[in-house]
């Protein structure tokens, strides 16, 4: 092409000119529409054309974590999780052979035969449950043989069960899930988050009802929930259990509590409430029998408290065991009238003779040597009017008034364990105290640690300790509590383990009434002790409200106490320290 | 040029020489014709490609055959998996029945044990007794049955107080023992039942059932 012809704008050239011309504005307009989609696709809303496209032949599916378990600290399973399925019935499908699958599902699944029929017959819907939670091979079994009979309309689903396989063992403690697997109480709620984990999903693309080897596939796999190890022992936590119940319908009490804790590191090897319900079927009882009464339960402790009042007056260097008081039959204070549990005239007591025969008097001049505020650091210090923080629901700080608001009568009965509040647990780590050579260890109910829903750390890793007294005290004190279950002078011989060193010390506490508010006349009878005495390895608590049998601490709790050591020092392998038992003299 | 050339005004023979050659160059001639190449025969390398396509055909149709069995099987091997997995739980589940310690102790009372009394040890050393042992009598059993459920007012058996006419002494207390024995007898029967029936009917039984027809079941089959 060397030179253009300038006129002839017919020729051929020029017509290709145009031509080229138009079809570039034709391409630029199409392109334009393009992008014009383009940007609508990509700019204004991507999102929504994603999900469409994902919907075509992508499915997703739920991948469950599986909730941990709840062990015992031999890792026997106190309520575990179980592959369950649930039987569901169509009732268009099963309404002519009703009667027949009724009695069939009944005789195989326990179920009520009326109430199931009534399901099988339903009107207007094609979905009613007939059984819940089944164990999935029961469940499938029970399936293929319906079917094999021929009948219609059964099918069976997913349905995650929680089991309990020592029922009322620790129910009160290990709480339980509701329907539709929601934590409803006790460590199952506090640490539910740890249980259950995180569910996973996996999205894969389908066709034609297969899944498609090399399609697109993203899985999230699930996190299983943890495990959580308890410091409780199933086993002796039944015995436990069983005795407290046996101990509380022979005194007609209302309820009780009993908390047994190794002496030397502040585990909870059992804490027992009764009444207590089944935790596989907690819909049947009602709900004041579903909370640790250990833990929730506020009360009065009563005489037990003067083993505290008693061990902060040795620490403190103001009385001895041998201290002499002059214990009047009636002591006069404010505008009350403190008496003893026994009438007496004017007796002549050591201090070790006050703890044994457990007198109020003598208790009340004893603290007299004491400011309020001395006592009420000694108290506080023992853990009263804090939280134990174990792990449980609900936990009660009990009541310490504060000693700005105390007046003389206020102190007298703190000394002695009225108008004073405490829970069993938080009694029984203070008692432990003396066990421990004065050192609190911080109870404890889960072993290791482990985090709360609400953040907080419990277990074993994080139990403090602190000396609230000296060694000596602690072990003058024990010396004293041995009186206690001295088959002469003490007032708790049934509480006495034969052959074995036993300190311990009753309490019978007015208690307040629900209604009115006050001391109605009813009673909270306790027993609190430790064995073998001078090696102290196991501190038990026991707790009875309202025993109707007219029985105190000694007669109605003291033999449960000894019934429990006995097991435990067995259980254990303890052998009697065999040394000689506490020779403080009682009068003088 | 390989002859040798004339010497002698060598400036105007290169000069023509050169020109000669360009001329040579310029001339136009005929390519002369390549000699034919020898092609290669076309129908090993045809059947070498469809044999690749082929394979290559067949191979990704086996792989994806074999992906899906694959998929097959691990569907199912996941799905026996987790059958077994369920009916490993629920054997467990019937070995925790069985071992619960309610059903446990509850066997042992049936059997007449008692729990033990005071703890003692022997001490192998010295042969020396630790403890005070005592025999364990039927004093130290506790009742560890569950409170039974209250009847409902229905059921609750109405007292009929019927008046008779005052009998003769002795009458009187001959009819008293013979009454109260039958009373005490009956109410006796009646807890002592009551308890069995219970302690029967839970669990315990229905999972030794359960156990017991699955494995009749299975050697069966």
């Amino acid at each position: 092409m060397t030179s253009r012809p300038r006129s002839a704008p017919r020729s051929p050239r020029a017509s290709v000119h145009l031509r080229l011309r138009f079809g570039f504005v034709v391409i630029c307009m199409v392109i334009s529409l393009f992008g014009v989609r383009l940007v609508q696709l990509q700019g204004i809303d991507p999102q929504s054309y994603a999900a469409m496209a994902a919907r075509e032949g992508m499915v997703t599916v739920e991948l469950p974590a599986d909730r941990g378990a709840i062990t015992d600290r031999n890792g026997v399973e106190l309520a575990t999780s179980v592959d369950g399925r649930m039987i569901v019935a169509d009732p268009t499908m099963t309404a002519p052979d009703a009667p027949e699958i009724a009695s069939f599902l009944a005789e195989e699944l326990d179920l009520d035969y009326f109430a199931t029929l009534e399901s099988l017959r339903y009107e207007n819907t094609r979905f009613r449950y007939i059984a819940r939670r089944v164990p999935s091979t029961i469940a499938l079994d029970v399936l293929a043989e319906a079917q094999e009979r021929g009948y219609r309309g059964l099918s069976t689903r997913r349905d995650p069960m929680r089991d309990y396989p020592a029922r009322d063992v620790a129910a009160n403690v290990v709480g339980f899930l509701g329907d539709d697997a929601i934590a409803l109480g006790g460590l199952e709620k506090t640490f539910d988050g740890l249980l259950s984990g995180t569910d996973g999903e996996a999205t894969y693309e389908v066709g034609g009802g297969n899944r498609i080897p090399l399609g697109d596939q993203t899985t999230v796999e699930p996190q299983d929930g943890a495990d959580l190890e308890l410091t409780i022992e199933r086993d002796l936590q039944w015995f436990v259990q069983r005795v407290l119940r046996s101990t509380i319908r022979g005194a007609g009490g209302d309820s009780g509590a009993a908390v047994v804790m190794d002496s030397r590191t502040g585990e909870l090897l059992a804490i027992a409430d009764d009444p207590t319900f089944d935790a596989n079927r907690p819909g049947a009882a009602p709900e004041r029998n579903r909370v640790s009464r250990a833990a929730s339960d506020v009360y009065e402790p009563g005489s037990v408290q003067k083993v505290l009042t008693t061990a902060a007056l040795l620490d403190a260097g103001k009385v001895t065991p041998r201290t002499r008081i002059e214990v009047p039959g009636t002591l006069p204070r404010q505008d009350r009238v403190i008496h003893d549990h026994w009438d007496h005239g004017d007796i002549r007591l050591t201090m070790a003779g006050v703890l044994a025969r457990s007198s109020n008097i003598g208790t009340v001049l004893a603290a007299d040597e004491f400011s309020p505020d001395e006592l009420h650091a000694y108290l506080r210090a023992f853990g009263l009017g804090q939280r134990t923080d174990v792990g449980i629901r609900n936990e009660t700080a009990g009541l310490l008034p504060d000693p700005s608001l105390w007046s003389q009568i206020n102190q007298d009965t703190i000394a002695f364990g009225q108008g004073v509040s405490v829970n069993a647990i938080q009694m029984a780590a203070a008692v432990n105290t003396i066990a421990n050579g004065g050192e609190r260890v911080a109870p404890s109910l889960v072993r290791g640690s482990a985090t709360s829903d609400e953040g907080e750390q419990v277990g074993t890793a994080t139990a403090e300790r602190r000396q609230v007294v000296s060694p000596e005290a602690a072990a003058q004190t024990m010396q004293m509590m041995e009186l206690v279950t001295d088959p002469e002078d003490g007032v708790a011989p049934g509480a006495a383990v034969p052959g074995y060193r036993v300190a311990g010390k009753t309490g019978t506490a007015q208690r307040v009434g629900e209604e009115c508010g006050c001391y109605d006349g009813t009673y909270t009878v306790s027993f609190a002790g430790f064995a073998p005495a001078d090696d102290p390895r196991f501190t038990v608590y026991v707790v009875v409200q309202n025993p109707r049998n007219g029985g105190g601490g000694g007669s109605v709790a003291g033999p449960a106490f000894s019934r429990i050591m006995s097991h435990l020092l067995r259980r254990y392998a303890v052998a009697p320290t065999g040394t000689q038992a506490s020779t403080y003299p009682i009068e003088w | 040029m390989s002859s040798p050339l004339p010497q002698g005004s060598p400036g105007r023979v290169r000069v023509q020489r050169i020109a000669e050659a360009a001329v040579e160059r310029a001339r136009l001639r005929v390519v002369p014709r390549a000699p034919r190449v020898t092609r290669a025969p076309r129908v090993p390398f045809v059947t070498l490609v469809s044999l690749v396509l082929l394979a290559g055909v067949v191979g990704l149709l086996m792989f994806n055959t074999t992906m899906q069995q694959n998929a097959f099987a691990a569907t199912s091997l996941e799905q026996r998996a987790a059958t077994l997995t369920s009916r490993e739980q629920t054997l467990r589940m019937d070995l925790e029945v069985l071992r619960d310690p309610q059903r446990v102790a509850e066997r042992a009372q049936r059997l007449g044990m008692v729990p033990a009394a005071t703890p003692a040890f022997l001490r192998i050393a010295d042969g020396k007794v630790l403890g005070v042992p005592t025999v364990s009598t039927a004093r130290e059993r506790f009742d560890i049955l569950p409170t039974a459920p209250a009847k409902p007012a229905v059921l609750r058996t109405r007292t009929r107080v019927v008046e008779v006419p005052a009998p003769s002494v002795r009458e009187r207390r001959r009819g008293e023992g013979r009454a109260g024995d039958r009373a005490e007898n009956r109410a006796g029967n009646r807890a002592e039942n009551r308890a069995e029936n219970r302690a029967g009917n839970r669990a315990g039984n229905r999972a030794g059932n359960r156990a017991g027809n699955r494995a009749d079941s299975r050697s069966d089959g």
